[in-house]
């Protein structure tokens, strides 16, 4: 298979997203961040070295194929090794030039991981991020008790800062993974692991679960959005407030169905509910997406999600038909006051 | 080369969706094709004598548990005992605290499974919570299957599950169902 | 080995208990008692473990008066009828302490059963009866009923039967059995809690409810089990339900309508939990503005437990109540990082408004459910040569407090029972050093977690006796293996996930007696118990000392050095509180409920034989068990000889 079938494609591929890479999320082709920097550049560092060897080698072989014959037919008995100046000069050079090159991108390899294990200053924010079948609860520390406070699949960083995540599973393997951002690591249960992050600019980067982990792992996603200083402590404040108690008839209603259907697992702080079993709840409506990352966070999705959850990830731990008819709209009425 | 790799790439893929596909609603432990009995024939039960050895009456009606003796269902019901703090009123080994050991064949309100099911569905006068809003039946279903798990129920002919106890086997049932317990 | 007491007068045999130490005092003599086979007893000297226990002493020529240790002494508010006793604690110090001195360590052992009554409910008895004049009143576990018993008739016949008929819902969220610890009388009315949230006062001539009122919501898993205290047209009562992630409270109600006066709540904002102005604690953690929120994480004080299930005090001069919270909820910690105020703290409060005046946390950031609710019982000590006006604690943690009542400060802070959750107590900082080994993780097994969820004591309260200066306490011997589950908030259900399994520490006693000297903060003297030692203590001016065994031993001991005088086997197991009293006949008479139930149910070994089933039975003993005669109520039919009536029977067994 010639390297030419191969070289195409790619070129056209990276030229594409390099122009266009806000469509493709998941492209881990660039990165924003030093926390995945490093990784990005050594790809793309070995990638190119990669090529360049490909192609030397290529031009070689195709120069050695195809080389003009009319000298040599005169002197068919002479061996074009013995020549003076000849093949071992290509073996010398050739070695040596590949075992500087592969010295160079091994040192850089190790470098890279070494520089991307840590984060260059000691994180000022300690995210919790508990993996479980298929969401992802965070939890957000403080050095003050009353800053701690819990949410679901949407992490908020400030820009600039590295950010520290101590991943826990509390039932099979799971795999933390924003590609934008940074490296995989796997979440284990039985086991914490620690790793960090850090935005360059603010900006919606989706991540994934990156290791399969039951029927709905393709549905596990999970966002990151990194915000500025300023905002993101206003997002900080905006978790930590409490609504105001629901007003309306139907919003009352509404909490009511809720608190006798969903709070068994689910918690809204502020209100009775504060269960563990499923995603907490509290300022619903701050979230852009629902279930993981799966579905936009619309009021039409939301119904739908609550009513039927089993056709839009067969599987999840959320059960069917809890509520529905006028319960259903009163507490989708009501979660929508959720700020 | 990529052409050969294609094909056998999609099949392997097509081979792993369709393993994944065949979890129905619920959790991987799917309700079985019989499917669940109805909320009204629950309610329908008479409450059961005692000991557990319950009338005819009442075992003429009942049902056994759709999910028989499914091992993930049960663990899925074990999961659900300590996450609903079942284990908070009845132990974490369900030998009892506050609420009543559920490892005996002493069932106040009736130890056949659809008699548990209506006992945490409903609730009970002494203090044990209604959970018919919070979970569906094929969940409470799912925590009967952990509760026969732990030997002290009653099958719904009327034999305790258990069947090294054989002096607590079922004498005859009378016909009379207001026969005093025995 | 076993030293046995015989009384030659019931032909009996009493197991005594081993005792472990004794007073090293020149001037203490041991008191001859007839019968007494003292000389043979085996007297073993503690293992090392910090505390100190003297070693043994020979026996020499008897006392001729009884020491006061720690130059102790009692305001004994409001100062009842020596012969009466109309509160749980006797006074609003808590002493439960007896003026009486009829039954003493001479004549002690021949107390004799002179009547008993059964009350007609199994469930864990925990509360004491009161005598008022010549009525005794008795209180049930659920269902909750009251009974007046005419002293005066022999047999004491019951006058009146109140049936409140509680809601059995309360059964299913009643964390420790279905119990109450006590009535309150006052102005004519017993005032006492219900099960199920209601506070109701009963007219205590005619039974005749009076008022009631509902203090607080099933529907939350809250329920009441604590004894009310009367001060004045003031009665407090507090919530159960640190278990269930309550929000705990006090509150204070008129005693003539039972409408509520002040409610502090123990979480929550510095106007939920009336702190203003006045209040001033001593030691730095406590200081700031609405701790009852930020030492919590976002909102989960709202489910923070905190309730005030335990006992309270009153001090007349300075017009402030004692008590102490539960734990904070959830029981996993890890859960709720931060100090969790106002959990597991001692307040003290203006008995009128209610506002707080200081407050100490035992245990900041309780992560073994040790809560402090115990008893506070209020006294005058002399401390390093100054005379302090303190409380003395024993709490859950296994430290006994001895501290200012006027200012919270700790004066001595002493371990009295095994524990290796501290590693020691910084006097400076003010509170015990924490082992990082046993601080429990979610999903981490630990093993031998000293003392267990139940603590070094629990709320069964300790009696001080003036005469001797010491405080006599049962407490507990118990270590726990603890896994902690992490846990969501479902109303009604246990916020709790602590699953553990408990044992009994080194030494392998679940239980033991003690003698212990707040002034100084060493135990004088200690008699090891088998099982669990959860009555209460009673202490009287005959220098004797009450108390029970959880599997059904009443036993008499020396208040002076912890000689056991006497013992009884009661039918069942014994966790009330026992009392002392004059009857009509101007007979003292000692009496103590007995039916084990309660947190004694732990049963730490299930191996072990002799745990005995429940009951419901109030037994009343007198010297020889005398009491007032025993004649038939109708005149027998006479026969030709005109035979005479039968005379009256000496109390028989």
């Amino acid at each position: 298979m010639s390297a030419r079938c191969t070289l195409v494609p790619s070129v056209a591929l990276l030229a594409r997203s390099a122009t266009t890479y806000a469509d493709t999320p998941m492209s881990y082709l660039h990165t924003y961040g030093p926390a995945g920097d490093p990784i990005t550049r050594l790809g793309w560092g070995l990638g190119t070295i990669s090529i360049a060897v490909i192609s030397v080698i290529a031009v070689l072989l195709l120069g050695g194929l195809f080389r003009h014959r009319t000298e040599r037919a005169s002197d068919d008995a002479q061996l074009a090794v013995g020549r003076e100046g000849g093949g071992m000069a290509w073996i010398y050079v050739g070695v040596g030039v590949s075992t500087v090159v592969l010295i160079i991108c091994m040192g850089w390899t190790l470098v890279t991981t070494a520089i991307v294990l840590h984060p260059p200053s000691t994180p000022a924010l300690t995210v919790q991020v508990v993996a479980t079948q298929w969401w992802w609860r965070l939890r957000y520390t403080s050095a003050n008790p009353s800053r701690t406070f819990t949410t679901a699949n949407e992490i908020h960083i400030p820009v600039g800062q590295p950010v520290r995540f101590e991943l826990a599973s509390v039932d099979v393997i799971h795999s933390f993974w924003v590609p934008q951002l940074s490296g995989k690591m796997d979440v284990i249960p039985g086991q914490t692991n620690v790793t960090w992050l850090e935005a360059d600019k603010p900006g919606v980067y989706r991540g994934q679960c990156a290791v399969f982990c039951g029927a709905e792992h393709a549905r596990m996603a999970l966002e990151v959005i990194a915000d500025t200083p300023v905002d993101f402590r206003a997002w900080q404040d905006d978790q930590l407030r409490e609504d105001p108690p629901p007003g309306s008839v139907t919003v009352r209603a509404g909490q009511r169905v809720f608190q006798a259907h969903c709070a068994a697992c689910h918690a809204i702080r502020g209100s009775d509910a504060a269960g563990i079993v499923g995603p907490d709840l509290s300022h619903l409506m701050s979230r852009r997406t629902l279930a993981a990352g799966s579905l936009p966070n619309t009021p039409g999705n939301l119904a739908g999600w609550i009513a039927d959850p089993q056709s839009l990830k067969p599987g999840a731990q959320m059960p069917d038909h809890l509520v529905s008819g006028p319960d259903l709209t009163a507490v989708v009425e009501y979660l929508n006051t959720l700020q | 080369m990529s052409r050969r790799i294609l094909p056998s790439g999609i099949v392997a893929l097509s081979v792993m969706l369709c393993a994944c596909s065949h979890s129905e609603g619920g959790s991987a432990s799917g309700p079985p094709a019989t499917g669940l009995p109805s909320g009204g024939e629950i309610s329908a039960l008479p409450m059961g004598h005692i000991a557990g050895l319950t009338d005819s009456a009442a075992l003429a009606r009942s049902i056994p548990n759709p999910y028989g003796d499914n091992p993930q269902a049960i663990a899925s019901g074990k999961a659900l005992y300590i996450k609903m703090n079942c284990a908070g009123c009845h132990g974490y080994d369900a030998k009892g605290n506050m609420g009543p050991d559920l490892t005996d064949t002493y069932w106040r309100y009736g130890g056949l499974p659809a008699q548990i099911f209506q006992s945490i569905r409903d609730g009970r006068a002494q203090g044990m919570p209604a959970w018919g809003a919070a979970l569906p039946p094929q969940e409470i279903w799912k925590l009967v299957a952990y509760i026969q798990s732990l030997g002290g129920t009653y099958s719904v002919d009327g034999t305790p599950r258990n069947a090294q106890r054989p002096e607590l086997v079922a004498p005859e049932l009378s016909s009379h169902a207001d026969d005093a317990p025995r | 080995m076993r030293n046995l007491v015989r009384s030659p007068a019931a032909g009996a045999l009493a197991p005594s208990p081993r005792i472990e130490g004794r007073v090293h005092d020149p001037v203490h003599r041991h008191t001859p008692r007839r019968g007494a086979a003292i000389a043979g007893a085996l007297f073993l000297g503690l293992p090392a473990c910090g505390y100190s226990l003297q070693a043994a002493d020979a026996p020499a020529a008897p006392p001729v008066s009884t020491n006061n240790l720690s130059g102790a002494t009692l305001n004994s508010s409001p100062n009842d009828p020596a012969g009466e006793w109309h509160s749980q604690a006797r006074d609003f110090a808590n002493s439960r302490y007896s003026p009486l001195d009829q039954i003493n360590t001479g004549n002690v052992g021949k107390l004799r059963i002179a009547w008993t009554f059964s009350d007609g409910t199994l469930h864990g008895h925990e509360a004491a009866p009161l005598v008022v004049s010549d009525t005794m009143y008795v209180v049930t576990p659920f269902p909750d009923m009251a009974y007046a018993l005419d002293l005066s008739k022999p047999g004491a016949s019951i006058r009146w039967t109140f049936k409140p008929n509680p809601s059995p819902m309360a059964l299913g969220k009643a964390c420790c059995d279905a119990v109450t610890r006590g009535i309150a009388y006052a102005d004519g009315k017993l005032i006492y809690n219900l099960l199920d949230d209601h506070t109701v006062a009963v007219d205590a001539k005619t039974g005749k409810e009076v008022w009631r009122v509902m203090m607080d919501n099933l529907e939350t898993g809250a329920t009441m089990t604590m004894a009310p205290l009367v001060v004045g047209n003031k009665v407090f009562v507090g919530n159960s339900g640190g278990e269930m992630g309550v929000q705990g409270w006090i509150a204070a109600l008129d005693v003539d309508t039972g409408k509520q006066l002040w409610r502090a709540y123990s979480t929550g904002s510095d106007k939920r939990v009336l702190i203003g102005a006045e209040f001033k604690p001593f030691y730095s953690w406590m200081k700031g503005n609405d701790l009852g929120i930020s030492t919590w994480p976002d909102g989960m004080w709202k489910h923070g437990g905190a309730s005030v299930w335990g006992w309270i005090s009153y001090d007349p001069g300075t017009n402030l109540i004692y008590y102490g919270t539960s734990n904070p909820s959830p029981r996993v910690p890890a859960q709720r990082p931060g100090y969790n105020l106002w959990a597991s703290t001692i307040f003290a409060r203006d008995a009128d408004t209610g506002m707080a005046r200081w407050a100490y946390q035992t245990t900041p950031h309780d992560e073994w459910d040790y809560d402090a609710v115990n008893e506070d019982i209020l006294m005058d000590l002399r401390i390093n040569g100054e005379m302090r006006k303190v409380l003395v604690h024993f709490d859950r943690n296994a430290y006994a407090y001895t501290i200012d009542r006027t200012t919270g400060e700790v004066l001595i802070a002493a371990p009295f029972a095994y524990l290796n959750w501290s590693t020691g107590f910084d006097a400076k900082i003010g509170r015990p050093i924490v082992n990082q080994d046993k601080e429990p993780r979610p999903g981490v097994k630990l093993d031998n977690i000293c003392p267990p969820d139940i603590g070094g004591k629990d709320w069964q309260p300790a009696a001080m006796s003036p005469r001797t200066g010491l405080v006599y306490a049962g407490i507990f011997n118990i270590c726990m293996d603890l896994t902690d589950h992490e846990v969501g908030y479902i109303a009604s259900t246990p916020y709790d996930g602590m699953e553990m399994q408990r044992h009994a520490a080194p030494g392998g006693n679940l239980g033991e007696f003690m003698a212990w000297n707040p002034a100084t903060g060493k135990k004088m003297w200690a008699i090891k118990e088998r099982f669990m030692t959860m009555s209460g203590a009673l202490a009287t001016a005959g220098d004797v000392v009450f108390y029970g065994t959880a599997d059904g031993w009443f036993r008499a001991v020396d208040a002076r050095n912890g000689s056991v005088l006497w013992s009884q086997k009661l039918a069942s197991g014994v966790i009330g509180q026992p009392i002392t009293y004059l009857g009509p006949d101007h007979r003292q008479y000692i009496a103590i409920y007995s039916g084990v139930g309660g947190a004694a149910t732990v049963r730490a070994d299930t191996s072990m034989s002799g745990f005995p089933a429940q009951g419901g039975t109030l037994y009343v003993f007198s010297i020889n068990g005398d009491s007032i005669g025993a004649e038939p109520a109708l005149p027998s039919v006479s026969n030709d000889a005109g035979a005479p009536a039968p005379t009256a029977n000496r109390g028989q067994q």
